[in-house]
């Protein structure tokens, strides 16, 4: 016999009280994991390479101010942008859903096709798309879920602009970070309201990266002072400007990542202090036999870490399978793009489970460390 | 300063040898008294019944020869080693070297079959795997149960079980054996089997053993008797 033969059969030996305390703390550990990945998603926008060198300038007072169309000229006059197109934001309904998970943006084709750095055109054709000023592209996503193809019309009723949309689709993107969007000409959509001279945001691709806070600053100051002020940022802070407003969420979802720990420990706590309490007699004998405290400790820990550790496993590898197997677009209509359990959320809802179960040990080794061999004894007459 | 009682012993070099042993334990607030000034020697070898009424102090008296009990005053020494005066860790590693414990309840691990549990005192030695298991087989072959080493503890007799008990104070080769009622919930014929091995430790092996027990016809297998009252040895 070894060590780990003797703490295995101990930790086995009420296997049903084994298994419920393993499952108590997977499903916990799913639940965290989940929750940890849900919280990332929501409070860490995807990132890409050509984010770094975009920049998105929108009305100072609010994004849902216009700007006018006329300052296109003097953004171009700029030194270190390569390219800028409109960028507005149309929030339409599409096939008359109650929700749809898919953004549309009117832009300027010719002008977008730079600033479409890491996506490539993988159906129809782009300039097709730039030809046909009532046709579309639409995220390969999209396409998929909707089973859609090129020719195919999509409708989408105003609920921002008083006015629909009947977009044929010419061209397919794919390989950004959401390929989900629908792109259509920003004429159309200036013709469909009765041209008012105005786009949502101006969407700029810059020369490098460094040059990226020079040519903020001079959108800024070009504008200041004028009718229509300009805030000018990175893609990536102006996403964390939409997620800042997600406060209240993230706070929720810690809270209740708190309540699953809290939870776990005191299923650990519990089963840990029922198995313990009853052998208080065979850790007096092992006492008495020559068995130290920290030996105890040790068989202790080693049990409460192993069955949470078990746990944590089962759990946090079964939330792994399920999010990577699921079709998380799907199941959240679309909400999501991907639900990714990274490792680093798998290692910290590990070394929770684990520590937890640690925790947990730790009352009852105590207990066992300070009993004497004598009262221990007494607990089995 | 009281002067120590002449110790009830005939022989020199005793094993085990205690001197003006006082336990008091507080219960709420009172104080009672489990053992008074109690000396005594123990030769090797010898088969030591210790008798006495209920709360006449023999168990805590065998507690603390066998170190898992402190004394509030007085000494004790096993084999030269002063017992009180070792620290909690050394006190561990000296019962485990030098005492071998029977208890009436045979308190075997139920999770471990036979030769596991009489393994477990070994598992703190420096032994090897393949030496460990040649001792603990010839500790259960020496009472009787070569061919249960496998058997778990529900799987075997009450009779069986303090066998094994007895196998596990044995396989580290202790110089003293100490039995707290151990034929206490045997039927007569397992009691008899257990008592004839704990007599043939002390006659053929040299072990020291000490027992304690109420019943007179298990005492008459010891070599001497010794009588508790009130926490003191009367004659």
């Amino acid at each position: 016999m070894t060590t780990w033969t003797f703490i295995l059969k101990n930790a086995l030996r009420n296997p049903r009280r084994s298994v419920l305390t393993v499952s108590s703390v997977a499903v916990s550990a799913a639940l965290l994991t989940s929750m940890m990945t849900l919280q990332r998603e929501l409070t860490v926008p995807p990132e890409s390479e050509g984010a770094s060198l975009r920049i998105i300038a929108r009305n100072k007072v609010s994004l849902v101010q216009p700007l006018p169309a006329r300052q296109l000229a003097e953004i171009e006059r700029i030194p270190g942008i390569v390219a800028v197109t409109p960028f507005t934001y149309f929030g339409g309904q599409y096939n008359d859903e109650e929700f749809t998970s898919f953004a549309q943006f009117a832009v300027e084709p010719r002008r977008f096709r730079s600033l479409l750095v890491e996506g490539r055109v993988s159906g129809g054709d782009y300039d097709a798309w730039e030809k046909d000023r009532t046709s579309c592209m639409v995220g390969r996503d999209t396409m998929k879920r909707y089973g859609l193809k090129v020719g195919d019309r999509m409708k989408f009723r105003g609920t921002f602009y008083p006015c629909d949309l009947d977009l044929r689709i010419a061209a397919v993107f794919e390989g950004t970070v959401d390929d989900r969007g629908v792109f259509f000409h920003h004429k159309l959509l200036d013709e469909l309201t009765g041209d008012l001279g105005t786009v949502g945001t101006w969407y700029l691709r810059v020369e490098s990266a460094e040059k990226v806070p020079g040519v903020i600053a001079a959108i800024d100051g070009r504008f200041a002072n004028t009718a229509a002020e300009v805030r000018a940022e990175s893609e990536r802070a102006f996403q964390m400007g939409f997620v800042g407003m997600l406060g209240n969420v993230a706070a929720l979802i810690r809270t209740v990542n708190g309540v699953i720990v809290f939870t776990l420990a005191l299923v650990s706590a519990s089963t840990m202090s029922m198995t313990i309490r009853e052998r208080f007699r065979e850790m007096a004998v092992l006492k008495a036999l020559g068995y130290k405290r920290r030996d105890l400790l040790g068989f202790i820990l080693a049990e409460g870490f192993g069955l949470s550790a078990l746990g944590g496993a089962v759990g946090i590898g079964g939330a792994w399978a399920a999010w990577t197997l699921l079709d998380i677009q799907r199941l959240t209509g679309g909400i999501f793009i991907v639900f990714e359990v990274t490792p680093r959320i798998m290692a910290t809802a590990g070394v929770v489970a684990a520590l937890l179960g640690i925790v947990a040990s730790l009352g009852p080794a105590i207990s066992v460390g300070r009993m004497s061999v004598v009262s221990g004894l007494k607990t089995l007459d | 300063m009281n002067t120590p009682p002449p110790p009830t012993s005939t022989k020199k070099d005793p094993i085990v040898r205690v001197r003006s042993l006082s336990k008091v334990y507080r219960q709420g607030d009172i104080d009672v008294t489990a053992l008074n000034a109690v000396s005594v020697d123990i030769q090797p070898g010898e088969f030591v019944a210790l008798m006495g009424p209920s709360g006449s102090g023999k168990s805590t008296l065998l507690h603390i020869v066998a170190g898992i009990d402190r004394p509030t005053s007085g000494e004790v020494e096993v084999q030269g080693i002063n017992v009180g005066n070792l620290d909690e860790s050394d006190l561990a590693e000296w019962r485990n070297q030098y005492v071998g414990f029977v208890f009436q309840s045979f308190n075997l691990i139920p999770v471990l079959t036979a030769a596991e549990n009489v393994e477990l005192p070994l598992m703190l030695t420096r032994l090897g795997r393949a030496q460990r298991r040649e001792q603990v087989r010839a500790a259960l072959e020496l009472v009787g149960l070569g061919d249960r080493m496998h058997h778990r503890p529900d799987q075997l007799s009450g009779g069986q079980q303090q066998r094994v008990a007895i196998a596990r104070a044995l396989v580290t080769d202790p110089v003293l054996v100490v039995a707290d009622e151990p034929t206490g919930n045997l039927d007569a014929k397992s009691a008899t089997d257990v008592l004839g091995i704990l007599a043939s430790l002390a006659r053929d092996a040299g072990k020291t053993v000490i027992m304690v027990t109420h019943d007179p016809k298990a005492a008459a297998y010891g070599t001497r008797s010794l009588h508790l009252e009130k926490g003191e040895i009367v004659p």
